[in-house]
């Protein structure tokens, strides 16, 4: 019977892993900019970033969720579909997530690097684009490995909203086969399978962007 | 504003929630630290058969989302005659969960500890028990308490899933609230807010601690 809901599993996987790559995707787009604004913007943006960052880090997942899909359709107007709710509360909680990796990388290319690229003629935007970011990026990856992890297991909060994820499928296969230890222990396998390798996947990209001699510790060696 | 009598009105249900989140972190933060602890100390210490289990079990909480884990101990368990309430279903999967996750920061604090300590200890006559305990563990805990404070964090936040095994907790209430008076945004922002003040309270306070405790370097 449980093994019959194989194929059910894998349609909810692949809904899954869209809900967690879209929402690292949104995340990303978001918390480049706002890793970047953390280090250099002007006061007034760096305390609306500040705000921005209270709120998605300090609410519950489950909570920015129903703000996004009961809340919103609460408004006049406006309809949001589960997916995009999802999407939506996990993008935007992952940007401020994203922000703070991407502050941090940045604060760990060394200040000496800036100056000298400046003194070399480069404006701001050419040192970041040129010299900052491309560092920043690789430090950032173990982080942002982690940050698949966290958000491709909250994705399991989107049955919640109704979206027929990996875990709405599982608690299908619960009611109608009565088997419901071995259908959430199923549904445990996939999670696992899709969490390591993802982190796999992102070992293997730091591997093949690796650049010898630049790590966490050689920053300093280099300088 | 024309919401706000109604949530006055809403504030003795809301704190009724608080009391149980409250309740449901009390027991699962320390408990949660104690089970990270014993699974960082097996993974570094333990033989090859424990020090594999612990690794073993620790990879696999942390590769599973924390719901499906709630949903093992509460729906799934009963299928093998193994019952539990809802409140010790939701602890004890806090428990284990974030246990896990500290067992992590535990790990990395000891093996940041040179060496050479250990060796010390043994040589001064202490047993091993007796060196983790009186040498290793006191510098461990300070070491890997940014971890574990960032790990009791999260736990605040994920006791909201303590409503989808049946608990009425801040969340429950919420939607309880929400779906009564149709009001959705103002009612989970509200909830939302009463989640960030617990969060920056328990964050200020695991600062204090972290002060307390740092040993100024010789």
């Amino acid at each position: 019977m449980v093994w019959n809901a194989l194929p059910t599993f894998f349609r909810g996987a692949a809904v899954t892993l869209a809900l967690a790559v879209s929402s690292v995707a949104v995340g990303m787009l978001l918390g480049i900019p706002i890793g970047i604004g953390h280090v250099c913007a002007s006061r007034p943006v760096r305390t609306m970033l500040w705000s921005f960052d209270r709120v998605f880090r300090g609410f519950p997942a489950i909570v920015l969720l129903f703000l996004a899909f009961f809340g919103a359709s609460g408004l006049p107007g406006v309809r949001i579909p589960p997916f995009a709710a999802v999407v939506i509360a996990l993008g935007l909680r992952s940007a401020a997530y994203q922000g703070q990796i991407y502050r941090g990388a940045l604060a760990m290319v060394e200040r000496g690097q800036v100056e000298a690229a400046r003194a070399l003629g480069f404006s701001m935007p050419r040192t970041m684009w040129h010299v900052q970011l491309p560092q920043a990026a690789r430090f950032s990856l173990p982080s942002l490995s982690n940050e698949y992890s966290v958000v491709l297991k909250d994705t399991a909060l989107a049955f919640t909203v109704g979206v027929v994820d990996l875990m709405s499928r599982a608690k299908f296969l619960a009611m109608r086969s009565r088997e419901i230890l071995a259908a959430y222990l199923l549904v445990a396998v996939f999670y696992f399978v899709l969490t390591y390798a993802g982190i796999g996947l992102f070992r293997l990209v730091e591997r093949s962007v690796a650049i010898p001699g630049l790590g966490r510790h050689g920053t300093r060696r280099i300088g | 504003m024309t919401y706000l009598p109604a949530l006055i009105e809403s504030v003795p249900e809301l704190w009724k929630g608080l009391l149980l989140t409250l309740r449901l972190v009390a027991v699962s933060a320390p408990a949660g630290l104690a089970v990270g602890i014993v699974l960082g100390l097996t993974q570094v210490y333990g033989n090859l058969f424990f020090g594999g289990l612990a690794a073993g079990f620790q990879l696999t909480v942390r590769g599973v989302p924390l719901i499906v884990q709630l949903f093992i101990l509460y729906y799934g368990l009963p299928h093998v005659g193994i019952t539990m309430t809802p409140f010790v279903a939701a602890t004890l999967g806090f428990t284990l969960c974030s246990g896990a996750y500290h067992s992590q920061y535990i790990r990395g604090a000891i093996l940041s500890i040179p060496d050479g300590q250990m060796d010390a200890g043994r040589a001064m006559g202490m047993g091993l028990l007796q060196t983790v305990r009186s040498i290793i563990l006191p510098q461990v805990f300070r070491r890997a308490l940014p971890g574990c404070s960032n790990e009791i964090v999260y736990l605040i936040k994920y006791s909201s899933l303590a409503y989808l095994v049946t608990l009425v907790d801040l969340t429950g209430q919420g939607r309880l609230i929400a779906y009564e008076s149709f009001r959705f945004l103002e009612t989970f922002f509200v909830v939302g807010l009463v989640y960030l003040v617990l969060v920056t309270l328990a964050t200020s306070v695991l600062r204090a601690i972290e002060r307390r405790l740092h040993i100024p370097p010789a």
